[in-house]
């Protein structure tokens, strides 16, 4: 089926996903960037502030972009980040 | 062995006024009776009739003829008719020749009886010539593997590979979707009985599914093929799901799954998940991961929600790619059409006016199961239109944009969308614009009175443009109504563009694997538009649907089950018997150089160093002949078409008036057949033309094309396949190399290197093959005795005449 898909598709409304919130626990971070490099929506990216441990920790880009994949979590050598799904009231 | 006398009868036939029309058949006839060898020669009405049958079979016994001449269609056509009159009577098959006096003849010079009865002369001449070189031949046995290869699983495939198993047969079913089902699954309703689409294909579909004797290759390419007739070896990728066959397709991984795309399925209107189904009744019915979206790539697993959703653990992100290797005994090629994308056609806006929709994108919309839920809503506001236009033949039967031909089921289609629109929302204004409504088939006209009944408007002319009006995303459609020669200007909320159906984008892959042909038009070329409609020109394939042409899903399910029992008949004999046109060695002469062996497009040919010689694998032989052609110590020929017979049918044609003549060498699929449409389009061309029938371009010797200047020809033209095309694979890429260095050779010896043509040309450009006689006879009026004189004495050594 090779046409072209250039609509916006009619249900891009009604298929929700849930939304994240990323945690990151800046001063346990060691900067070794596994997080910003691993994750596979780019929602992480080197902040300019330096933190106890000397480095720069990650800072979030856009939150909305996460699928709460948890890689992050994972892959942290140090314990540094994790993401738990946004318990959404109305309107969030 | 004493040397059998030769006792040819020729047979001049008339074809009614077919051939008679244009040509003395009775003077042809007396002269044929003055050639050697020649010992009866009659002209008859019609030779392949019974009667004519028969008369041939007496003439045999009573005359004791042992070589048959008959003057009349092409071989194409009624060569294994007389052949098998011949056998009949007891006589080798091989010891049958054919004059093609009508196809490129009497048909091609309607109005100069005297120049067509000349040329039918020196045709039955060359045949004769021919005739009394020809030798018995023995044809060998193959098996044929009794199972068979359909390629393409939409309606086509779906009832070919049914019939084939249902007859008892095994069938390997190939489909490069993840679900079978093709362009039939996504339309809500078909027309002229309104059925439910998916309703009536779903249980087919399960039944492919439930086969005992299919199996089902879905999400699988065809990459390599191998072989020939009764025994095709064929390679298919089968690319991985990722998800086992232990889904139970209970949708749990997909609601978990973060990544969403356009679902292809509804063309792009919904939206689906990297892990998916096509939609709810694909066939297997196991889920799918789209690597392209899915985040675990590289063999890193970021994201396991499916798997863990996965209550059977069916998901296995380790499958790889996998090569299977099937044999097969026939092939059935069933892989639909694409359809046209209008964008091409920037006057009717689509893909910048969002209420402008193809036909396709309809189905989807007024299908229950799709993603409005059957509600026809404007892209652009989701509202339900009120005045909805259809434009006709969008990307069909044009000269300037899209196809010349039509399309076929777009008039119907439409049809039954406007009565779909009125039956849901019957006070919606409904306008056709066509240019002509083409409801030709059962049940069609009642359909297309329905919908005037119910109010629907037919108005014949196209837009010329559609004009959105930015506010309310209305559309202004402006043309002319051809009937009132008036303009109009009228204001729609939808647009539909009934798109017509081009070729497969990727049907060139097919063709190559399969050595096909196709017209002009793009779609697979049948070996006889009307009486071998399903059958490809290559043994052991043939074809259901819209590979063929564009064709609603009756006449695709009719052809499918055509095309099955085709296939049966030839898994059902076992066995066939392969033509005794394979070469032939001459083992003294052999000089085991290995140039042969390197030609062979089917690696027929190997080199024996140990004994010095080559060896021939005549099942494997392709029957072209070039290996004949490369060998340079004439150890080489070819059955049937020896060097000694080609030579004669020369010699013949050169005898009278060489000086005006040009000798065609044509290959018997393309330019030979090619020759044979410019005479079935009744196109007229000069008759000085003489054309000697190869099975390939690359049995064309360059000693042949250096007889015919060395016995004074004016012109000679060697005509095969497009590249690419080649009937043989490639081996008129050697007609090529060969052709080049005899222009450079003529270059070299001072002649005019323009009369000697190299033509490409296929079965279906007969107008490109007249053309180039009509410039050829150009090139022959300017040639002057002194040039031909110079041409016989720079080849006499090299053509030995």
């Amino acid at each position: 089926m090779p046409e072209r898909l250039w609509r916006t598709p009619l249900d891009i409304e009604k298929v929700v996903m849930p939304k994240a919130e990323i945690h990151i626990l800046k001063d346990q971070c060691k900067g070794c960037g596994f997080c910003i490099q691993y994750c596979p929506k780019k929602v992480l990216e080197e902040s300019e502030e330096i933190n106890a441990r000397g480095v720069h920790p990650p800072r979030v880009v856009d939150e909305k972009k996460c699928i709460i994949c948890s890689f992050c979590t994972a892959i942290c050598p140090d314990f540094a980040i994790f993401v738990k799904e946004k318990q959404c009231k109305d309107g969030c | 062995m004493v040397k059998e006398e030769v006792r040819i009868g020729v047979y001049v036939c008339h074809c009614g006024l077919n051939i008679a029309g244009s040509v003395d058949c009775k003077e042809v006839a007396e002269f044929a009776a003055t050639l050697p060898n020649v010992v009866l020669a009659r002209d008859y009405r019609y030779t392949c009739s019974d009667q004519g049958q028969a008369l041939i079979k007496n003439d045999i016994k009573e005359y004791r003829l042992n070589r048959v001449v008959v003057a009349s269609c092409s071989p194409r056509l009624h060569e294994p008719t007389f052949r098998k009159v011949c056998e009949e009577a007891g006589l080798n098959k091989y010891l049958f020749e054919m004059a093609n006096i009508r196809e490129q003849c009497s048909w091609v010079h309607l109005h100069d009886r005297k120049a067509a009865t000349e040329k039918a002369k020196d045709l039955v001449k060359m045949a004769v010539a021919k005739a009394a070189l020809l030798k018995p031949a023995s044809e060998i046995e193959v098996p044929i593997i009794r199972k068979a290869l359909v390629i393409g699983g939409g309606v086509a495939g779906i009832q070919a590979a049914l019939d084939l198993a249902d007859t008892g047969y095994r069938v390997y079913l190939v489909e490069k979707e993840p679900s079978i089902g093709g362009m039939m699954a996504r339309i809500d309703k078909t027309f002229p009985t309104m059925d439910c689409s998916i309703c009536i294909l779903a249980p087919k579909m399960s039944d492919v599914g439930h086969h005992p004797n299919i199996e089902l290759l879905t999400n699988s390419e065809v990459v390599d093929v191998k072989g020939y007739i009764g025994n095709f070896r064929v390679k298919v990728l089968k690319k991985p799901r990722y998800v086992k066959e232990d889904c139970s397709a209970c949708g749990e991984c997909s609601k978990v799954c973060p990544i969403t795309a356009p679902n292809e399925f509804d063309a792009g209107l919904a939206l689906r998940h990297a892990i998916y189904t096509p939609f709810a009744q694909a066939v297997p019915s196991t889920y799918i991961i789209d690597m392209n979206l899915c985040l675990n790539k590289d063999g890193i697993m970021v994201c396991d929600k499916c798997v863990k959703a996965c209550e059977r653990q069916a998901i296995d992100f380790t499958m790889k790619p996998e090569t299977v290797e099937l044999e097969v005994g026939t092939i059935i090629v069933a892989i639909g059409a694409d359809v046209f994308d209008p964008s091409a056609l920037p006057q009717y806006g689509y893909g910048k006016y969002l209420n402008v929709i193809t036909s396709l994108e309809f189905e989807r919309l007024i299908n229950a199961g799709g993603p409005s839920g059957g509600r026809l809503i404007r892209p652009s506001d989701m509202k339900i239109p009120k005045r909805v236009a259809f434009i006709q033949c969008v990307g069909s039967r044009s000269n300037k944009s899209g196809k010349t031909y039509c399309s076929n089921v777009c008039c119907m289609n439409t049809i039954k969308d406007s009565l779909l629109i009125k039956e849901h929302w019957p006070g919606t204004e409904i306008y056709v614009f066509y240019v002509d409504i083409r409801a030709y088939g059962k049940g069609f006209e009642d359909l297309y009175k329905r919908a005037k009944k119910e109010g629907v408007k037919f108005i014949r002319g196209l837009p010329a443009e559609i004009i959105e009006d930015k506010r309310t995303r209305n559309l202004w459609l402006i043309g002319e109504n051809t009937l009132l020669k008036e303009p109009y200007k009228m204001n729609f909320d939808m647009v539909i563009l009934s798109v017509g159906l081009e070729p497969r984008r990727d049907s060139e892959v097919i063709q190559r694997l399969l050595t096909l042909s196709r017209t002009q038009d793009g779609f697979f070329m049948e070996a006889h538009p009307k009486l071998r409609p399903v059958d490809a020109a290559t043994g052991g394939i043939f074809f259901a649907g819209c590979a063929e042409a564009p064709k609603d899903i009756k006449d695709s399910v009719t052809q499918a089950s055509a095309a099955a029992a085709r296939a049966g008949i030839l898994m059902a004999r076992g066995k066939v018997t392969v033509e005794a046109i394979t070469p032939i060695l001459d083992v003294e002469k052999c000089k085991a150089c290995g140039l042969c062996t390197k030609v062979c497009p089917y690696n027929a040919i190997t080199l024996n160093k140990e004994l010095k010689r080559v060896e021939i694998v005549e099942a494997a032989c392709g029957g072209c002949g070039t290996c004949a052609a490369e060998c340079p110590s004439d150890a080489l020929t070819q059955n049937h078409f020896t060097d000694e017979q080609i030579i004669a049918q020369i010699d013949a044609v050169t005898e009278k008036d060489a000086g005006k003549k040009i000798v065609a060498f044509c290959c018997n699929w393309c330019a030979y057949a090619g020759a044979d449409f410019a005479g079935v389009s009744r196109m007229q061309y000069p008759s000085n033309v003489r054309i000697i029938r190869t099975m390939c371009s690359g049995r064309v010797a360059p000693k042949f094309v250096e007889r015919a200047f060395a016995r004074g020809a004016a012109a000679v033209l060697v005509a095969g396949c497009h590249p690419g095309d080649c009937h043989y694979i490639n081996a008129n890429y050697h007609t090529q190399r060969r052709v080049e260095r005899l222009w450079k050779k003529m270059e070299q010896n001072g002649l005019n290197k323009e009369r000697l043509q190299l033509l490409w040309v296929s079965a279906a450009e007969g107008e490109r093959f007249a053309s180039k006689i009509y410039e050829m006879q150009k090139i022959v009026e300017s040639i002057t005795p002194e040039e031909i004189e110079k041409a016989k004495k720079v080849f006499a050594k090299a053509g030995g005449a």
